[in-house]
């Protein structure tokens, strides 16, 4: 078993039809590390994480999580995908919090985080009841189990969106932009869930325009450009000296 | 408490101007068309009451004739039926349709093609002859002498071929409202089913389904309907449903126009009392809390927001 934590991408690339969006992405996450990436819209931030979590597949390059190869088993002359039961296996391994959250609007926020374990690992549901009440508790919202989607705010969805993907004891964590539907006021109290979350020692990487939740949390920041990581290094090393003139012009126009 | 000061514009008038009515404004066509539409109205009411030919005392005779109350049982049952057998096959060829593997969605795209493409009526006349194509019927495994031959002519009696032809028409409109249904549904919603891992046939039953629900039930409410009285077609085959049952009455007594009247009010009947639930059914769907199962909403909003800590 290799249930790392790890993150290894090599010459990564991708293309929409006619169009490479993902040009050539390397990528070195450590067990426990937190990195966040920046860039402008359109520089291919979201393609990346569907890419870590099997929701897009890699056109070419090697992509490597939790150490295992990702989709895919390789042989001597190619890489042959998984079967649809090996790749879900992959998937329940790293969680992903959505921009748009995505909770299921027919289930209640305790059935949402019970979905996983019950529906996806077959688990006790007296069980899984219980650590849905312990999830909610640790994202602030214990006594909202049964509230629907639809009667929570944004920022108490998105913190059960993350306590959904909590229940599947991932050992990689995904964010694209989890803070960015919010309104502002909102946003702090989804921010400090993960920032509780990365005190725990799990693997995150988060696409976030909150450059200050970058500076505080992150060990690493990737600056994202046209398909390319132009830059990488610590965080805070990154957002105050940056060294390629694309990440100072971006970080000028954001801060 | 704010003292208001009402500015009167026209002291002679005897209301105050913050309380008047405001009226509708009627234009002199409204006013002709109430007098038009009722003069037409009570002269068809005393043409067809004064007619003699319309003959109110055989259709009230045959009202309730136990002729006409077995087709209209069989109508029922035929509408159901083929509804609920419809509908099976019709979430069937939805998902074939949605298939990622092309022959499976080619297969079904072309079922859907041919079923909508040709005339139900047609389709009905088709099984009950289809006997000449397929005289006998072989049930077995291929290439072994296990089997069993069926009469073909035998099979699709009046009743099966009515309720074949009529299933048959009615999965391939069903699957078409099925897959629309399921297109509702947010990209979104698939891709958090499979972060979680869901197989397939999870990620239907438990996101897409019953999310699709709001749209496919309104619509589905309407084919019954339509399906109600489409089954008056069967009565080409001789099945003896409510049309048919009048035909065979009027056939011998030649009261031809009383009969049909007699089977037009059990349509009309039945189509009111299916309408009733179905526009509940559709004031429900089309809420905008609509999304809310129904237990939802006795969840009172009583904390405040923020983090509990
Ligand atoms: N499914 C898709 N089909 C076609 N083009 C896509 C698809 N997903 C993303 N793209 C394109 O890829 C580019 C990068 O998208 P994305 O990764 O979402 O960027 P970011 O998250 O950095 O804003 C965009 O130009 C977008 O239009
Ligand atoms: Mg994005």
């Amino acid at each position: 078993m290799s249930t790392d934590g790890t993150i290894h991408a090599r010459g990564i690339r991708k293309s929409f039809g006619p169009k490479t969006v993902l040009k050539d992405i390397n990528l070195d996450i450590a067990s426990g590390e937190i990195c966040c990436i920046i860039g402008p819209s359109g520089s291919g931030k979201s393609t990346v994480l569907r890419c870590i979590n099997g929701l897009e597949t890699v056109d070419s390059g090697v992509l490597k999580v939790n150490g295992e190869n990702f989709g895919y088993y390789e042989t001597d002359t190619a890489y042959h995908a998984l079967s649809p039961k090996k790749l879900a296996e992959q998937r329940t391994k790293v969680g992903m919090v959505f921009q748009q959250f995505n909770l299921f609007p027919n289930m209640t926020a305790q059935e949402n985080i019970m979905a996983g374990p019950v529906l996806v690992k077959g688990a006790d549901k007296k069980e899984s009841a219980k650590r849905a009440h312990e999830l909610l508790a640790s994202v602030g919202l214990s006594g909202f189990g049964d509230y629907y989607p639809a009667q929570l705010s944004g920022g108490q969805q998105q913190r059960v969106a993350i306590a959904r993907s909590l229940a599947m004891d991932p050992e990689i964590m995904l964010f694209d932009e989890p803070t960015s539907a919010l309104d502002p006021e909102k946003v702090g109290e989804v921010l400090m869930v993960m920032q509780d979350l990365a005190k725990k020692g799990m693997t995150m990487v988060v696409v976030t325009h909150e450059m200050g939740f970058a500076r505080e949390v992150a060990d690493s920041l990737i600056f994202m450009d046209d398909g390319y990581v132009v830059e990488r290094g610590d965080a805070r090393e990154v957002l105050r000296n940056p060294k390629e003139p694309r990440t100072q012009a971006f970080l000028e126009k954001v801060i | 408490m704010q003292q208001i000061t009402i500015e009167r514009s026209e002291p002679m008038s005897g209301k105050d101007s913050a309380l008047k009515p405001r009226l509708k404004r009627r234009s002199t066509f409204e006013y002709v068309a109430w007098v038009v539409c009722s003069l037409i109205g009570i002269g068809i009411l005393i043409s067809v009451s004064t007619n003699p030919n319309f003959k109110w005392d055989v259709v009230a005779k045959y009202i309730t004739h136990e002729t006409i109350v077995r087709g209209l049982m069989l109508t029922i049952f035929l509408t159901f039926a083929s509804m609920a057998l419809g509908t099976l096959l019709g979430l069937g060829l939805a998902i074939m349709r949605g298939s990622s593997i092309k022959p499976i969605a080619a297969t079904a795209g072309a079922y859907i093609t041919i079923f909508r493409g040709t005339p139900v009526l047609v389709q009905l006349i088709f099984w009950f002859n289809v006997s000449a194509l397929y005289p006998n019927l072989t049930i077995g495994i291929p290439f072994t002498d296990i089997g069993t031959a069926v009469d073909m002519n035998a099979l699709m009696a009046p009743i099966t071929a009515a309720l074949v032809g009529l299933t048959l028409n009615e999965a391939a409109y069903m699957a078409e409202i099925i897959r629309g249904g399921f297109s509702s549904v947010g990209k979104g919603q698939i891709e958090a089913a499979d972060s979680l891992g869901m197989s397939g046939a999870m990620k239907m039953r438990k996101v897409i389904i019953p999310q699709a629900m709001p749209s496919i039930i309104p619509a589905t409410g309407n084919q019954v309907i339509g399906m109600f009285k489409g089954t008056s077609l069967v009565s080409v085959l001789g099945v003896a449903e409510l049309l048919q049952s009048a035909q065979l009455i009027y056939a011998r007594t030649y009261e031809t126009i009383p009969l049909l009247i007699v089977a037009s009010l059990w349509y009309l009947v039945m189509t009111l009392l299916l309408s009733y639930p179905q526009s509940k059914l559709e004031q429900k769907y089309s809420r905008a809390t609509s999304r809310l199962p129904r237990k939802a909403k006795k969840v009172v909003l009583t904390d405040p927001e923020g983090i509990a800590r």
